[in-house]
């Protein structure tokens, strides 16, 4: 490793918990609570799905196998549908969950609880089929016939159809055989799903009839989920990106394959973005418009002016590296956890790797730092991945603080995050952030190398809150 | 931290479900507005949920009948000697979220000795069926208590009860 600034004198001496550290603390406790609280819902709206099913009566009609069998149809059916609405609602990018947890967290939930939703809305539907047919002493063939001549489920048929493919597409997109860009649009099929299957929960069964509280609730719940997502995806990103008139003011090619787009705009300060923040953009031309990504900002945007840096990932960022001056651009964010706001610990320690440097250029040049509270590693398989390093030792807030670079392939057949030089010298994540248990470790770059990060950090004994990770997937 | 959510989701869970339970058994479920609710009809245990068709009782929901469903109950009572009144009373047509219901019976000597399902719940398909499995029983059991003051059928709430609010205004023409 090189040391490329020097460590201030009085770095190594032990700073008394002060003033900040406690508004810290106290801040992270709301946070830790709000969070608990927004679970605990979760837990809730699924026990009220099955509640309202209780309140309706549905224990007493329970009393042979075929009303069982019923019963346990309708009952998943009002699960399922519930985990998907919270599904929308996690995805609705809501500021509250995104300050809270972040969106990364948020999503990850979201696609856990993806396949459980599909299970329960096809249970559903095989369940009262069966219970049905066993009722009416007829097969599942005619009774699936018969169901499908009632008024509304033919359009619930349909939103199952469109269910499975969008949770096909989704299992499938993660293992990387489809674009970002076509699931994104399979996606959308998924506010189809939800909404053609209402009229059939409405109209079929007596669980949600006409003037009783369960239906006041369960359309309160769809308009909640929709209105959500109507406010927070579409309107707010819209408003922003009018008031803010953002275009592309030039784009630099930094290495071969990233460019740092240079935006332009009105009262970009006001956008409330703090450093280590990403948005979604949409660069509106001929070939780039329809689909929208998500880029860090690797400045903090000033009034008039804004940075954001991007490596081509996918033939989507690869087009957005070719956008001329001039082009419009709209915004959906900030958003992100991965911040000062979200610091516990009196000290930071920063690792970043190719192209995760942009969340860290902005993190470190939003943070208020003393000297000699941050140790940052640079890390880079060779030189070309050394995009902005030149500028973080330039940062004002980094006076004092010590920056080291770690150049160098992986060793060969060993799961380390270090190169093979650092590693033969006996680096350690504890001799490389000495006061690693008084920080809050930040680390940005390729997910398999961000893990080992991780286990390292957490080997060497590092609580989970003083880790926080921006991941560089979708 | 995760701990507390945890907690605090198994207490939350807990009590939201405690409260539908609690609304579920208080006795009745919560009818529709527009389904007159029989006074009698409660969606607790069962009778004899035996499905047996019976062929003296065919109900016929066809839609042809709905035009003659709304028409004033008619009653053709016979004067009679002493023992009570006979003749054929039908009742209102009641209306529930699945279709209109409305029965008729057939009084001897003050006593029911039919009750014929003029129409049933028969919006789709499955209200069809679950109509056809539903009128024998609730017959049976009227025939058998002579009153409306008999268990619904499970799983055909709306049907068991239209068929025994209908049933009750016909029995309050007879009289009896």
């Amino acid at each position: 490793m090189t040391l490329r600034t020097a460590p201030s004198p009085g770095s190594r001496t032990r700073r008394a918990p002060g003033p900040v550290d406690r508004a810290r603390r106290i801040r992270t406790r709301r946070r830790l609570r709000a969070a608990d609280l927004m679970v605990a819902l979760v837990w809730a709206s699924v026990a009220a799905a099955v509640a309202l099913w209780l309140a309706s009566g549905g224990l007493n009609a329970v009393t042979d196998a075929a009303s069982a069998l019923t019963a346990a149809g309708i009952v998943t059916g009002l699960i399922g549908t519930d985990l998907i609405l919270v599904m929308l609602v996690l995805a609705a990018r809501i500021p509250a969950i995104d300050r809270v947890v972040g969106q990364d967290r948020a999503i990850a939930f979201h696609r856990q609880l993806g396949k459980p939703a599909l299970y329960l809305i096809l249970a559903h539907g095989a369940l009262l089929t069966v219970g049905y047919a066993m009722a009416d002493g007829s097969n599942v063939v005619t009774e699936t016939i018969s169901l499908f001549q009632g008024p509304d489920m033919a359009l619930a048929y349909l939103g199952l159809g469109l269910l499975v493919a969008v949770v096909i597409t989704s299992v499938v997109a993660v293992r990387r055989r489809f674009s970002y860009e076509a699931w994104h649009l399979v996606h959308l099929l998924s506010y189809a799903a939800v909404l053609v299957a209402l009229p059939h929960q409405l109209s079929a069964g007596g669980v949600l009839a006409d003037g009783t509280l369960q239906r006041v609730y369960w359309i309160g719940l769809y308009v909640l989920a929709f209105g959500a997502i109507a406010v927070f995806r579409f309107a707010v990103p819209a408003l922003r990106s009018a008031r803010h008139g953002i275009r592309v003011a030039g784009v630099e090619q930094i290495a071969p394959g990233v460019v740092s787009i240079h935006l332009e705009g009105r009262e970009l300060n006001r956008l409330g973005t703090a450093g280590g923040q990403y948005a979604i953009w949409r660069f509106w031309t001929g070939v780039t418009w329809w689909h929208a990504h998500p880029i860090s900002f690797s400045a903090v945007p000033t009034a008039t002016s804004a940075r954001i840096t991007v490596r081509d990932l996918g033939t989507g960022s690869a087009a957005i590296g070719r956008v001329r001056p001039g082009t419009r651009v709209s915004i959906e964010g900030p958003y992100g956890v991965f911040t000062e706001a979200h610091r516990v610990a009196p000290k930071l320690a920063v690792v970043a790797a190719g192209i995760g440097i942009t969340p860290i250029r902005s993190l470190l040049e939003h943070s208020g730092l003393r000297p000699g509270e941050a140790t940052v590693i640079l890390r880079g398989t060779d030189p070309t991945q050394s995009y902005l390093w030149n500028e973080i030792g330039d940062l004002p807030g980094m006076r004092g603080n010590a920056v080291y670079t770690m150049m160098g392939a992986r060793p060969h057949g060993l799961a380390t995050w270090m190169s093979a030089e650092a590693l033969s010298r006996g680096v350690t994540i504890s001799t490389a952030f000495p006061d690693l248990l008084n920080s809050d470790l930040y680390v940005c770059g390729p997910q398999s190398w961000t893990d080992l990060v991780i286990r390292d950090a957490r080997a060497a004994g590092l609580p989970e809150a003083q880790i926080h990770v921006e991941r560089f997937d979708w | 931290m995760r701990a507390r959510a945890l907690v605090l989701g198994i207490l939350s869970s807990t009590a939201v479900l405690a409260v539908g339970w609690q609304l579920g058994t208080q006795g009745e479920t919560q009818p529709a507005p527009d389904a007159v609710a029989a006074s009698t009809a409660g969606t607790s245990t069962p009778g004899t949920p035996t499905v047996t068709p019976d062929a003296t009782s065919t109900p016929a929901p066809s839609a042809s009948a709905s035009a003659a469903a709304t028409a004033a109950p008619a009653a053709t009572p016979t004067p009679t000697v002493a023992g009570g009144v006979s003749g054929t009373f039908t009742g209102t047509s009641v209306q529930t979220r699945f279709g209109p219901v409305q029965v008729q019976i057939t009084v001897a000597d003050g006593t029911i000795t039919d009750v014929t399902a003029l129409q049933l719940t028969d919006k789709d398909q499955r209200s069809v069926s679950i109509s056809n499995r539903a009128a024998p029983v609730l017959r049976q059991e009227v025939l058998t208590a002579q009153s409306a003051n008999v268990q619904g059928v499970s799983g055909a709430t709306y049907t068991s009860d239209g068929y025994l609010s209908s049933l009750q205004s016909a029995l309050d023409q007879a009289g009896l």
